[in-house]
Order: C-alpha cells, then sequence, then structure tokens
C-alpha cells in the first residue's frame, strides 16, 4: 500500500512526459509583422560572444550601431563578455521570450542551431553572420569563405618565399571556420614539394601564447622560411617573436584580420600579407536583410510571409580584403 | 521574524528576490513575469545550480573547486566523443562519462585531503588538465548526438524543460541529505573546525575527498545535460562556470572559511544571479556592464550582510 | 637609563582573575626573575609589557613617566624587546631577515641592499657570539636551539632598555644556555634590565639579582637572591588550599589500559597501567611530552614503537574514530583551536562524538540532539539560555563542560583530559573536578594532564611524573608533595 502513491507519481509523470520532436521539420512559421508597426518601436537585437573582443566592437558592433542611427531604429547588442557559446544561447533564448523586431547572430558555433530554428519558428526574423551554422533554419546568412582566407594566405606565401622553404601555421585549434582555413592553406602548399609544413599550433586566441610558439618555432628551425596565423591576435604574437629574433623581413608572415596593430606592423615590414574580412558588411547589411525582410521591401509574391518566401539573398559571401605593402596606407585612419 | 530575516542568508536573500521580481515585472510588464520567461530563465540557469549544489557542499567543509567549469565540458566531450566516434550506446557512454569525471574528483579530493596539497592549487591545475583533455577529445566540438541522448535535456514535463526538474531533484536530495543524514553533517563539522572535527573521531581526509567526489559527480552530470540540451558537446562549455558558481553560493549563505551554507541557498544564489542577467536582457543593458553589475551586487550584499548584523548584534 | 615600574596592575579575562594588583619594580643593569607556576599570570604580565593586552587597571612608568602601551610597536619604540617561548621566526626567510625584519637596510629608492644586510647580521652575531649561525642561513634549516638563539638576537637587534625572556632555555642544550647566560651579563653590565622568567630554579639561582614571585595571579613579593631559598621559593609558589576536595578513591583491581613502552616523536619508552575508576595524574613542565602522550593514545600522533592495551585487547588506531569507537575519549588543551566548533550551537557541539545518538531510525534527528543537549546542560549545569546557542560565545568553564559533555555521550572507559581547567574560573574548576570524581566513581578511568599542581594533588589516585619526553617517577596520592614534584619535574 506504502507504495501505492510513489508508482502511481511515476506513472503520471512518464505520461505526462514529453518527448522532443524527432526531426526538425516543424511547419514553417510565419515571419514579418510588420505594417501597422511604427518604425520607432522596433528593435533589433544582435546576439554575439566574447563582445569586448576589439575587433568585433570596432567593425561589428560600430557598424551595426551605425546602421541603427541612419534607419532610425533601436539596435541593441547582447552577448556575454568572454567566449562562452552556451551563455549566448541562453541569451537568445531570453531574447526570443521579449520579441524584437530582428535578431541578428554571430555564427559562433554549430550548436546554436537549436536556437536559430527557436527564434525562427518563434516568427523572428533571423540572420546569421560570419560563420555559416549546419541544420539551421535561419533566414540569411552574410560571412567569409574560410577556405579562401586559407587559399589567399597560401598563394601569397609561396609567392613571398619562391616555393620552398618550412612554414608553420597557427590558430584556435577546435574552431570549425579555422579548421576550413588550415585545409584552405594545406590544399594550396600541397602543390608545391619543395615547401614542408613544420606544425600546427594552437595558439588559444592569446598574443603571448602566439608568441611563445613562434619563438620555439623559431628556435627549433632557425632556417623557416615562413608562419602563417588564422586568428587575430597570432599577428601581433608571431611579429613580437620575429622582431626579437631579429628576423624581420626574413621570415615571411601573413595572418589574419586588419586590426590598426596589424596594420602598423605590415607597415613597418614585419608582416607581409593580411587577409582580413568585411566584417562591417556582416552587421550592416545583416541589419539590412532583417529590415528589408520586415517591410517587405522587395515584395516576391503577393504575401511574402503566407507564401512562405524570403525576399532577401540566401547566401551572401562578403569577400576578403587583401592587404599588403601596397594599399596598407589606405586602412590607416588620420 | 526581523532577526531571522537578517541572520539567515536564505531569509534575505528570499526577501531581496521578491522585492526585484515584483520591481522588474512592473518595469517590464509584457516581457518579465511571463511562464515563458521563467521557464527558460530557470532552464538557463539550471546547469548552473547542479554545479552549485557540490560547490555549496565543499565551500561548506571549507573547500573549494576550480575545475568545475572544465568537469562539465569533459563529461559532455567524453560522453559524446564515445557515443560518436565509437558507437558506444548511449546509456554505456554516460555512465562511463560520470565515472570519468569521479575519478577527476577522486584525483582532487586524494591530493587533498591526503598528501595536503592545497585545493585552490589543485584544482588549478585540474582546471587546465581536464580542459585540454576536452578539447582534445572534441576537436571543435561534436554535433548530431544520438536523439535519445538529447531527449534527457530537451524533454518536457508538465510543459517544464527536464534540466529544471532535474535541478529542482538534485537541490531537494541535497538538501534532504545534508539536513537529516549523519554521513553529509559532518561537513559543517569539518569547515567549523577541522582540527576539532579530527579529534572528535571524523575522518576528515575521506569526508573531504568524498567532498570532491561529490562535486565532480555533479559537475559531470550538468555537463551530460547541457550538451543533451545543446545537442552538442562543446570543449568551450562551463568556461567561467567556477567562478559564476563561487559567487552564486557565497550569495547564497556559503563562507570561504567553511562551516557556513545550505543548499537552498546554492539554488536562490543562482536565481539571483539568473534573474539579474534576465532583467539585463530584457532591459538590453549591454554584455560589458553584465559583469561588473554582478560584482557590485555581490559585494554590495556581502558589506550589507556584514554591517546589518554588526548592528543587529551590537543592539543585543 | 630606563627604570620600569608596574603599580597595581590588574587584568581579567571572562571568568579568570589573570592578575590582581600586581607591583613590579625593574632597575636598570639588573637580572630580575619572575617565578610562578603555570597560570600564575607571568604571561599575561609579559603580554601587557609587549603591548599585546591592556590591563584593566593599574599603571606602568617609564622613568617615572607614566606610559600606556598600544602595540608591540608602540613597546619596541619605547625599549621594550620580548623573547617569546613560542617562536615569531618565519621559516622560509634568512636568518638576516627575521633579524632585521622590517628594519632592513635599504637604499634611497626603498631597495633592501642585501650585501649590508648580511655584513650587519654577521657583525651583530659575532658580537653576541653567535658566529656558528650563517646570516643566510634559511630558519627553517636551523635547529630548535639555533632558532631560540636567533630569536634572541631578532629582540637584541632593536637595542632594547628592557630586555623580556620567556623560558628562553627550554628548547637549550647545556651549550646553547651557557651562550645565552654569557649574552645576558654582558647586557646586564651595559645596564639593561632583564626580565627572566623560568622553571628552571637553579637557572634563576644562578642568573637573578632579584627574584618576583606570582601565584594565582596574585603578587608574592619580591626578594633578593640571597634571602631565598630553593625550598622557600617553591614553598611561596605553590600550597593553594583545595584539601576539601579529595574525598573518597574508587579505584578498582581491574586494569583498564595498560601502556608498554610507548614511543613517539617526543617521548619514549612510557608505561604505565590505568585501572577502573582510578585517576591518574601526569605531571611535569610544559613541553615535556604529556600533551604528545595523551594524542599518541588517542590515535592524534603516530606512535612508533610499544603497546596499548585496552581492556585486554591490543589497540592499535591511525585516527581518533577507532579509539572512540573502542570508548576513549581526549579533551584536548587548547579548547577552542582543537577541542570546539565555535561558530556552532551548544547542541551541534555536543553530538559530535557520536553523531548516531541523533539517528531517528536511519536520519538525523535535530529534536532528538536537542534533547540529549538538553540533558547535558542540566547534568552538568552549562548555564545557556539555550542550546541553539554559539557555542564561542560562552565562558571559559561552560565550554569546557560542552567538550565533556561532547564526551559522557560517547560514554567513554577512559577519558583523557589535558589541562581542564587551564583559564577556567575557581567555580568551574571545583565543578570540573566534581565530574570527574563522578566520572571516577561509574568506573571509568581517567588520565589528567595538569600543571596546575594542587589539582592534580587534590584530585588524582596517583602522579607519574614525565620529563622530557621520559617517565621519571610515580607517586601515590598519599606520598605526593608540590615539592617533590616540582623537584622531579624540573631537575
Amino acid at each position: 500500500m506504502r507504495y501505492c502513491i510513489p508508482i502511481l507519481t511515476l506513472a503520471l509523470t512518464l505520461g505526462s512526459c514529453e518527448l522532443p520532436p524527432r526531426n526538425d521539420t516543424i511547419s514553417k512559421n510565419q515571419t514579418g509583422k510588420a505594417e501597422a508597426q511604427e518604425i520607432e518601436d522596433e528593435e533589433y537585437v544582435m546576439v554575439s560572444t566574447a563582445i569586448t573582443m576589439p575587433m568585433y566592437m570596432n567593425r561589428d558592433q560600430r557598424a551595426f550601431k551605425r546602421w541603427g542611427e541612419k534607419m532610425g531604429v533601436k539596435v541593441s547588442i547582447l552577448g556575454p563578455a568572454d567566449w562562452d557559446v552556451p551563455a549566448q544561447i541562453n541569451i537568445i533564448e531570453e531574447v526570443i521570450g521579449t520579441r524584437p523586431t530582428g535578431l541578428l547572430i554571430n555564427g559562433t558555433d554549430p550548436a546554436i542551431a537549436q536556437v536559430i530554428n527557436k527564434a525562427v519558428d518563434a516568427g523572428i526574423p533571423t540572420v546569421v553572420y560570419d560563420s555559416n551554422i549546419p541544420n539551421a533554419r535561419h533566414h540569411a546568412f552574410l560571412g567569409t569563405d574560410w577556405y579562401e582566407i586559407g587559399k589567399m594566405q597560401g598563394e601569397e606565401m609561396v609567392r613571398l618565399i619562391n616555393g620552398k622553404g618550412k612554414i608553420g601555421y597557427m590558430g584556435i585549434l577546435g574552431m570549425s571556420n579555422m579548421e576550413a582555413g588550415f585545409q584552405g592553406l594545406l590544399d594550396v602548399l600541397k602543390n608545391y614539394p619543395d615547401i614542408e609544413v613544420v606544425g600546427k599550433f594552437d595558439s588559444k586566441a592569446s598574443v603571448e601564447q602566439a608568441a611563445r610558439i613562434s619563438s620555439d618555432l623559431i628556435a627549433a628551425h632557425p632556417d623557416i622560411a615562413g608562419i602563417c596565423g588564422f586568428d587575430g591576435p597570432s599577428g601581433p604574437g608571431i611579429a613580437l617573436a620575429v622582431k626579437e629574433a631579429g628576423k624581420t623581413g626574413k621570415i615571411k608572415v601573413t595572418t589574419v584580420d586588419g586590426e590598426p596593430e596589424h596594420l602598423q606592423l605590415l607597415k613597418d615590414g614585419t608582416i607581409q600579407l593580411l587577409a582580413a574580412q568585411k566584417r562591417e558588411l556582416f552587421t550592416w547589411y545583416g541589419a539590412q536583410f532583417l529590415y528589408d525582410i520586415v517591410h517587405q521591401t522587395n515584395p516576391l509574391s503577393n504575401n511574402d510571409t503566407k507564401a512562405g518566401v524570403t525576399s532577401v539573398p540566401y547566401h551572401v559571401n562578403t569577400g576578403l580584403l587583401r592587404i599588403t605593402k601596397e594599399n596598407v596606407d589606405n586602412f590607416i585612419n588620420e | 521574524m526581523v532577526r531571522k530575516i537578517i541572520e539567515e542568508r536564505i531569509y534575505s536573500l528570499l526577501a531581496l528576490l521578491v522585492v526585484i521580481c515584483v520591481v522588474a515585472s512592473l518595469t517590464f510588464p509584457s516581457t518579465f513575469p511571463t511562464f515563458e520567461n521563467f521557464s527558460q530563465l530557470l532552464l538557463n540557469l539550471s546547469i548552473d545550480t547542479i554545479v552549485a549544489v557540490g560547490m555549496m557542499l565543499l565551500l561548506i567543509s571549507g573547500a573549494f573547486d576550480l575545475s568545475v567549469g572544465s568537469v562539465v565540458a569533459f563529461a559532455g566531450c567524453i560522453t559524446a566523443y564515445l557515443m560518436t566516434s565509437l558507437q558506444i550506446p548511449v546509456p554505456l557512454a554516460i555512465t562511463f562519462g560520470l565515472l570519468s569525471t569521479i575519478c577527476i574528483g577522486y584525483i582532487n579530493g586524494y591530493l587533498i585531503a591526503y598528501k595536503g596539497i592545497n585545493p585552490m592549487i589543485q584544482t588549478l591545475a585540474m582546471m587546465g588538465i581536464v580542459r585540454g583533455a576536452a578539447l582534445m577529445l572534441s576537436g571543435s566540438g561534436v554535433q548530431n548526438l544520438p536523439y535519445w541522448f538529447n531527449a534527457i535535456g530537451q524533454s518536457k514535463l508538465l510543459g517544464i524543460q527536464m534540466p529544471i526538474w532535474y535541478m529542482l531533484v538534485t537541490v531537494a536530495l541535497f538538501t534532504f541529505l545534508l539536513n537529516k543524514t549523519i554521513y553529509f553533517r559532518q561537513y559543517y563539522y569539518i569547515g567549523g573546525n577541522e582540527k576539532a572535527a579530527d579529534l572528535s573521531g571524523i575522518r576528515v581526509d575521506k569526508v573531504k575527498m568524498m567532498g570532491f567526489v561529490i562535486s565532480a559527480a555533479l559537475a559531470g552530470i550538468a555537463g551530460i545535460l547541457l550538451s543533451s540540451r545543446l545537442g552538442a558537446a562543446l570543449p568551450t562549455m562551463g568556461r567561467g562556470l567556477e567562478l559564476r558558481v563561487i559567487t552564486a553560493v557565497i550569495l547564497g549563505g556559503a563562507s570561504l572559511s567553511g562551516g557556513y551554507g545550505k543548499i537552498p541557498g546554492a539554488l536562490l544564489g543562482a536565481l539571483f544571479m539568473g534573474i539579474v542577467a534576465n532583467i539585463m536582457v530584457i532591459s538590453r543593458v549591454s554584455g560589458y556592464w553584465q559583469e561588473i553589475i554582478l560584482g557590485i551586487i555581490l559585494i554590495g550584499t556581502l558589506w550589507l550582510d556584514k554591517a546589518l548584523q554588526k548592528q543587529y548584534s551590537g543592539r543585543k | 637609563m630606563t627604570h620600569l615600574k608596574l603599580h597595581r596592575i590588574s587584568k581579567a579575562f571572562p571568568g579568570v582573575k589573570a592578575l590582581q594588583a600586581v607591583d613590579l619594580d625593574i632597575q636598570p643593569g639588573e637580572i630580575h626573575a619572575l617565578c610562578g607556576e603555570n597560570g600564575a599570570g607571568k604571561s599575561t604580565l609579559m603580554n601587557i609589557l609587549a603591548g599585546n593586552l591592556q590591563p584593566d587597571e593599574g599603571n606602568v612608568t617609564i622613568n617615572d613617566q607614566p606610559v600606556t602601551i598600544h602595540s608591540p610597536q608602540d613597546a619596541f619604540g619605547k625599549g621594550i624587546s620580548i623573547v617569546y617561548q613560542h617562536l615569531s621566526l618565519v621559516e622560509n626567510l634568512s636568518v638576516a631577515e627575521n633579524i632585521f625584519a622590517n628594519q632592513h637596510p635599504t637604499s634611497g629608492w626603498g631597495i633592501i641592499q642585501y650585501d649590508e644586510l648580511y655584513q650587519q647580521t654577521e657583525l651583530f652575531l659575532r658580537q653576541l657570539q653567535l658566529d656558528k649561525i650563517s646570516p643566510r642561513m634559511l630558519v627553517s634549516r636551523l635547529s630548535p636551539a639555533e632558532k631560540q638563539l636567533v630569536e634572541v638576537a631578532k629582540a637584541l637587534s632593536k637595542k632594547p632598555s628592557v630586555f623580556i625572556l620567556d623560558e628562553p632555555t627550554a628548547s637549550l642544550a647545556e651549550r646553547e644556555t651557557r651562550i645565552l647566560f654569557d649574552i645576558l651579563l654582558k647586557l646586564k653590565g651595559e645596564g639593561v634590565s632583564i626580565i627572566y622568567i623560568s622553571h628552571r630554579l637553579e637557572e634563576v639561582f644562578l642568573l637573578a639579582d632579584r627574584i618576583s614571585i606570582l601565584k594565582d595571579g596574585n603578587y608574592q613579593g619580591t626578594f633578593k637572591k640571597e634571602d631565598l631559598t630553593k625550598d622557600e621559593l617553591i614553598r611561596r609558589m605553590v600550597g593553594r588550599e583545595i584539601q576539601s576536595l579529595k574525598t573518597e578513591s574508587y579505584v578498582q583491581d581491574e586494569i583498564l589500559l595498560s601502556v608498554k613502552n610507548l614511543t613517539g616523536e617526543r617521548f619514549r619508552g612510557i608505561t604505565f597501567q590505568l585501572h577502573r575508576g582510578e585517576i591518574l595524574g601526569l605531571a611535569g613542565l610544559i613541553g615535556a611530552g604529556r600533551t604528545e602522550i595523551a594524542r599518541a593514545l588517542f590515535g592524534a600522533d603516530k606512535v612508533i614503537s610499544g603497546e596499548v592495551v585496552l581492556r585486554n585487547e591490543r589497540l592499535h588506531a591511525n585516527h581518533p574514530a577507532e579509539c572512540i569507537s573502542k570508548g576513549m575519549a581526549y579533551v584536548p588543551e587548547e579548547r577552542k583551536t582543537l577541542g570546539l566548533f565555535p561558530e556552532m550551537s551548544i547542541q551541534d557541539n555536543m553530538i559530535v562524538g557520536k553523531l548516531k545518538n541523533a539517528l531517528h531510525g536511519r536520519f538525523y534527528n535535530p529534536a532528538k540532539a536537542k534533547q540529549l543537549a538538553i540533558d547535558s546542560t542540566v547534568k552538568l549545569g552549562i548555564s545557556t539560555p539555550g542550546v541553539q546557542q554559539k557555542v564561542g560565545n560562552l565562558s571559559g568553564g561552560n565550554q569546557q563542560k560542552v567538550v565533556l559533555a561532547k564526551w559522557l555521550l560517547t560514554n567513554p572507559d577512559v577519558l583523557i583530559v589535558d589541562e581542564p581547567t587551564h583559564g577556567i574560573d575557581v567555580g568551574a574548576k571545583f565543578e570540573v573536578y566534581e565530574i570527574l570524581k563522578t566520572l571516577a566513581g561509574q568506573g571509568r578511568g581517567i588520565i589528567m594532564i595538569s600543571s596546575d599542581l594542587p589539582e592534580l594533588l587534590g584530585i588524582c589516585d596517583r602522579i607519574v611524573v614525565i620529563k622530557q619526553g621520559s617517565l621519571v617517577g610515580e607517586f601515590s596520592r598519599n606520598e605526593a608533595t608540590e615539592e617533590k614534584i616540582l623537584a622531579m619535574a624540573s631537575n
């Protein structure tokens, strides 16, 4: 008798359990709810991670804010201060509850697919930028092809070292866009049998770590010909080690990002090539896409919402900036 | 009544939470006091709370564990690795994942309790080791986890997502254990005076070690739940979690010197931080401010606490 | 030259009057010995001079100027320097850095000039004839005797005019003792006033010009060395009236605990037996190894060799838990740091010895713990508003009774009490004696460590004397006198 209640409770509990849907094919919900809304009431929210990173602040966020001012709508930037994908997901989930006009999401990790779908299902126009998220049903994506970044670096490096010598490269290991970049680099280099790749290293997104790896690399291979970097901090890190070894210009350096620090290093000849993303375009056009979805700027049917039509480009490759000694002055402010 | 509120952090925190919720409901009537928002908020803090329960236990005994955040990542990654790369069945993979976190806790506990290594240094070192292991196992993260694994964290019961239930069960279980079993009561004595506890016949080293094992196991459960909820195991999961959890637990009434604290305090501390973060999201306070505000709140709470207690005992 | 005078100094701690109207008058260039039993108030007096404590009444004058010594720094400033019994050195720093702590020679930029530091130290140590000690050596690598001498050097580095030494020879061997005496005689020649506290009466008679005596916080007078014999001194130090205490003995024939050749790190070859109903006293000077023996018996410290037989069963304990389960209990001397959980309630403190007592079925029942605690407070006469009170708020006597209550709830056969009346007032002392007698009457065996000789004589059936880690003698209750015990323990 005394077990009756627990068993009953358990049975009820299990009975009322609701499993998640098997496959992710919920009917496409209506998006856009424009019309009646006043434009001042519109709010576009951007959710990123590591939002205090200077590059994010100077490029992505500044362009997004500039867009907000030009359009006269409210824009908000949210996200954890550190690189914390679960926290980004949590914030997106909480933002969905507040029903913003549009959601601009930094595609940090494939794991955010679910929450993107949740936003889409909630009827919020959703655009992803930077890295594309597989299995997510966002309305548009803007970003860079990382394979191309690797390829651009590889081709320039081959030219710089005349097709022979030792090369090392580094980035944040474990990030899928970096891995794509590495692949692009290796695919170029494999055509040159005289080039020896001496190692792939984890810069852990830190200048110090990148500098340490580079100086170890230079010590172990005094004849190293070039080093490639795939994350922002690795540029200054590699440059520091090369300068300290007194091999400025002898060891060729190609890396990513066009921050002021990188540009200066390129100008003084420590770095030979910067393959930079057009990050401003990610958020500017990302926001514009959201706006165009909401306002149905270019209707493609009698009613795009009912027809299930998204009236903006689905996949945009913003292309790369190729910054070398020749054009660097145009990127330096003042 | 007033005295009880001042003396017991649980009650003062509860009172503060009610005030905050009322103010937030009046300020954001359409977005804050909704079922959707609250279930989301609870879901988001469920992982932290499960870890916080273990941390509370450790802080009661006068120790703490900085490796829990890494253990969260490791547990998710190793379980995911076993399921996807090695095709091991879900229950077996979960068992193995939990066992491995128990091992981590055992190593921490053994070296701290028996070999006298400082808990901060030991768990700091373990934090790095375990995070590295998680990165090695999962690379850029493991996606496409098996359906039944995802069901653990994504199912709903009575309209509420499972991690919230797991959190409530954990809090209830440990509240019961700490109040009602003599084994767990020993943690209060160890935190109160470790030497006196030893001379009173408490096997301080054994019990302390078990504290680290429990803490790591709870972090392991949290990690598996988190990756099940995300449908992916990321090596970056649980970054900074250790400090967030310690903050929550201290808000919830624990003291770094040990001897104080109640398990529900862990939930309330996490709830407090969750609600503050939620209000900041709703009011669109930029992320730069979040940590600053949380830091100020922590210092403010502790200072107020000291001031109130001083004034109160002064009047006595 | 400094002339230090203490006038009617009184100091009370909760429950104890540590000093009552004590006068002391120190002349320049004299060695003034301060004698008294443990707990007579010598340390309190020294702490007042060192600025660690403030007197409740009375005043201190230096050269007829009334002064208040606010802090140790203040004491240094007034030329008072103390060598503590417990070492105050930092183990991981060099000898030089310890000696010149906070007064390193520095360059204009505040950078420590190590070469100069080492040179100064070497010179200084040579002056003190301590040239065997290298200034660069880490203190952790010195022997206890060398550490004590470095401690002396550190105190002297401040060039004091009043120099106080508290049991300086406890860790010194013959040779170092002589070095120390040479230093002291030289300082005396330079006009420094020296206050010398020691249990070793021969040293006192060898060194001192005058001797002041304290007993139970009361001043017993100051005497010229020539006017006093050793016996006279002992008589004035001891001889309190506790006769009323002892009535009957409950010693039974059965041997409860037998200790054979027990050897640990700080004691060796200890052999004794404890009968049912017996109260066995362990007498000896501080640092003789009595506490270490007790801890080893209780499984808290390592035993190197020897055996312990409890009720015909050999005991191999690695942890107090095993001893407790076999029916032993230990009331440690340092009540606050080893005996109590000061921030926890009386109830929690009492139940910890045997948490199982509070089980109701399988689960801990606070109501049951509370009832047991209430019963105990009634039984032992603990005065408190309730058992939920923090134990740290109780008086010393009530705290000690809480510790006793904790062990009584485990129903022990053998109870070891280490300085059970230390720091508690007279009334509570007698209550503790009564409790111990009652326990003996119930057939339990009690080992009592105490530095309070009248107390041992009053309550024990038998007393063994420990000196420098060895058992050196035994007295039945009829043979024992304070003089005999003191003579055996200190010679």
